[in-house]
């Protein structure tokens, strides 16, 4: 009965409904609006800023590293708020170019950025920065002018079906337009200069900022670090980056990029001694920039020399401090560099840590052993591709290497992988 | 960026890497090799520094590369603390002696005897004095040990000395190039702990390690163009009273790897209970046995041409797990 009753109320409605659509001679069935450009998963709530997308897996948002490779391992790219800290190679070849790939994004995503470097001075490392690598086909694009109609020489490349030929063209995106997550860089070609003109930066150089060294009382910020953090806050307050400026209509984000965190040139003897007498200015400095990072709408790039850092618990805290910690190996001068196993590639990446921001677990991927390669014009990651370890087959001499590469492997992989002799079952 | 291996001088074949400078015979590879270590160590600019022993030490190839920097013009600033200026100036003749600014930090090094002569601020407010240098032309600091300074200043503020006294070179708006500015700093790695000499070196863009064995001292060169690989090379050389510097080869290389022949190899197949050699005849009759699975002539006659008891093709069947022969006809009960 009731259920009848439901049944005669619904085809009430129906009924009303139908009366109702008969009136307006239309289907009841209305499309909803448009979605909101920009965002391409996840609600039309989120803030759609150029350049940055929502984590398909926590709805984080995230911006690109630079090189799809490298953001690809990272889950997706690099959440809005959190650091970034790069273990630099030995000979500083390769660390600079992940960080000069960052702040190249940031320019093509039209962020803001902050560089900050004790060695060279920032408007040096903005003219260094990579050029976006264009498509051939959408070179030719942006070269020709723009034709409204179809060419008949679309009819030479594509046969479209009769159909579809009337209808109007889609819009092309450019490659480099801000719209795009992550871009390609050709690392050999330098930015056009009127890129770099129309973006909006600004430099921290240390010696422009501190003119004499100053004394410094123990277990506080070096002064560096100090005039640095100052200078981040200032501007993440005055550009109202943390939402102080509400009359800003366009919310972007701020890309800050720190060269060398650590090495003597800032005023931090971490890398000197082994117990220093500012030994945790370096650890409080990471822990207030992430405070400073959290509470705005920004991304930090830290390159450090962790090699040089002779205190190793420094290093362990370091990195509990950052929240994803890639670290980079390159082969040369050591005795890999003649190895055949890695002849291909110029070093490897090791990705130590991955934050786990508002998760239980964090996006580890399970391809632990990670070469990357500097072609001419690109940046490369890829799988280290170990030989099969055949016992018959394999020579005393590789044995020994496989067991030295093994040990690069993961915690995933046991212990019996950790030892220096290959143990023969 | 990186822009390739820096290739090896053309005198010598090189592949990059490592390599040890091979004789190329005749006087006048001699003479063209004499410049140029010299040259490819002043070229680059920047900090070079000096690693030294007490075996190998490297105040003499210092005063080398002193002598060369004032006899190519420019000029040439000394801060001495280790040694006494006389004893410094010692085999440098009068015109190279006279383009020498030296700055003697070794006799009065705290300034106690309130001579007017004294530099305010010790060495380091000299080093920081040349950084605000305005004349133009090239200028070579030579620092006589960066050590004596690293044991009375601290590492960070050396270092950042040295990065702005390098950085001289780069200023806006000025035209110098690149190696204008040379700092050539001394370093007795036996004193410090790896940290202020990993600070150093990574500072550096030169690096040239005293080495050496059985009186020949060999200098290990790391180059660090900047955004390019770093190279190494390993030179020998002796240096020679007039502090001009004479390369050479290496020392002859003997063979590591002599077998001892106290004791003959033993032979392992003397007292065995079976035989494992064979006899010429064993030898032949083992050639011609055919293997079973090999596939010679006789053995594709044979599987071309049907025996002689095959007069048809046979197939040979062996049931499957799945296949499910049933002995019992299932027609067998129909009463047809």
């Amino acid at each position: 009965m009731a259920a009848a009753a439901t049944c005669g109320t619904g085809a009430g409605s129906t009924a009303s409904m139908a009366s109702e659509a008969s009136k307006s001679n239309v289907t009841s069935f209305q499309r909803r609006g448009p979605r909101a450009s920009g965002t391409d998963s996840g609600g039309t709530r989120l803030v759609s800023i150029a350049g940055t997308r929502p984590s398909v897996r926590n709805g984080q948002l995230l911006v690109s590293t630079g090189l799809p490779a490298l953001d690809q391992l990272l889950g997706g790219g690099l959440a809005v708020g959190t650091v970034l800290l790069i273990e630099e190679d030995k000979y500083n070849i390769y660390s600079p170019l992940l960080f000069k790939y960052f702040l190249a994004e940031g320019i093509i995503s039209g962020h803001t950025l902050l560089i900050a470097s004790a060695k060279e001075d920032p408007a040096d490392i903005l003219q260094e920065l990579p050029a976006p690598l264009l498509d051939d086909n959408c070179k030719k694009e942006l070269d020709k002018d723009v034709y409204n109609h179809k060419t008949p020489e679309s009819n030479v490349k594509m046969k479209i079906a009769w159909r579809y030929q009337l209808s109007p063209k889609m819009e092309q995106i450019g490659p480099v337009s801000p719209s795009r997550f992550g871009h390609y860089y050709d690392a050999s070609k330098r930015i056009p200069q009127e890129l770099i003109e129309a973006s909006k930066w600004h430099g921290f150089f240390l010696p422009e900022k501190i003119s004499s060294p100053l004394k410094v009382e123990p277990c506080s910020l070096t002064h560096g670090y100090l005039k640095l953090l100052q200078f981040i806050q200032n501007i993440i307050y005055e550009e109202g980056f943390d939402g102080s400026n509400p009359q800003k209509k366009q919310k972007n984000i701020l890309r800050i990029g720190i060269q060398n965190l650590g090495s003597p040139l800032w005023g931090d003897d971490v890398c000197c001694t082994e117990t220093c007498d500012n030994s945790h200015s370096l650890t409080k400095f990471l822990y207030l920039l992430r405070g400073l990072l959290r509470t705005s709408l920004s991304a930090c790039i830290i390159t450090m020399p962790t090699h040089l850092i002779q205190n190793k618990a420094i290093i362990a805290r370091v990195t509990n401090l950052s929240d994803t910690v890639v670290g980079l190996e390159s082969f040369i001068g050591s005795e890999r560099e003649t190895n055949p196993l890695y002849k291909d590639y110029h070093g490897l990446i090791h990705i130590r840590q991955i934050p786990r921001l508002n998760n239980l677990i964090c996006d580890e991927s399970d391809v632990k052993d990670l070469a990357f390669k500097l072609k001419r014009k690109l940046f490369t990651i890829e799988r280290l591709h170990l030989p099969p370890d055949l016992s018959d087959t394999v020579s005393r001499s590789s044995k020994q290497d496989l067991a030295e590469s093994a040990k690069r492997l993961g915690p995933g992989c046991g212990m019996m992988a950790g030892g220096k002799k290959h143990l023969d079952f | 960026m990186v822009k390739g291996i820096m290739n090896a001088p053309p005198l010598s074949p090189g592949g990059g890497g490592q390599w040890a400078l091979t004789p190329s015979g005749g006087a006048r590879g001699e003479t063209g090799h004499k410049s140029e270590m010299l040259d490819s160590l002043l070229g680059l600019g920047g900090l070079m520094l000096l690693r030294d022993s007490v075996e190998w030490e490297g105040r003499s190839l210092l005063k080398a590369l002193i002598k060369k920097c004032a006899l190519s013009g420019g000029q040439v600033h000394i801060l001495g603390c280790e040694v006494s200026e006389e004893e410094f100036r010692e085999g440098f003749d009068s015109d190279i002696n006279n383009r020498l600014v030296y700055r003697d930090f070794f006799r009065d090094p705290l300034n106690w005897s309130k001579t007017g002569e004294a530099l305010p601020g010790g060495p380091l407010g000299a080093l920081t004095a040349m950084c605000k240098r305005t004349d133009p032309g090239p200028v070579t600091i030579a620092v006589d040990s960066l050590s004596w300074l690293l044991l009375h200043l601290p590492c960070t503020t050396l270092c950042q000395t040295l990065h702005a006294l390098s950085r001289q070179d780069s200023c806006p708006g000025d035209s110098f190039p690149v190696g204008q500015v040379r700092v050539l700093g001394l370093l007795h790695e036996e004193l410090h702990s790896p940290g202020p000499v990993g600070a150093l070196s990574s500072l550096a863009q030169t690096e040239v390690t005293l080495g050496g064995t059985m009186g020949q001292a060999s200098a290990h060169i790391l180059c660090r163009r900047p955004r390019q690989r770093p190279t190494h090379q390993t030179q020998w050389f002796c240096i020679l009273p007039d502090f001009s510097l004479d390369l050479q080869e290496g020392p002859p290389v003997e063979s590591q790897a002599h077998p001892d022949p106290h004791t003959p190899p033993v032979d392992p197949m003397t007292h065995l209970t079976f035989n494992l050699h064979l006899s010429k005849k064993e030898r032949e009759a083992r050639d011609n046995l055919t293997l079973p699975f090999q596939f010679s002539s006789e053995k594709q006659q044979a599987l071309l041409r049907p025996g002689l008891g095959q007069a048809t093709s046979h197939i040979f069947y062996e049931p499957d797990a799945y296949d499910d022969l049933d002995q019992e006809d299932p027609d067998d009960d129909l009463d047809i």
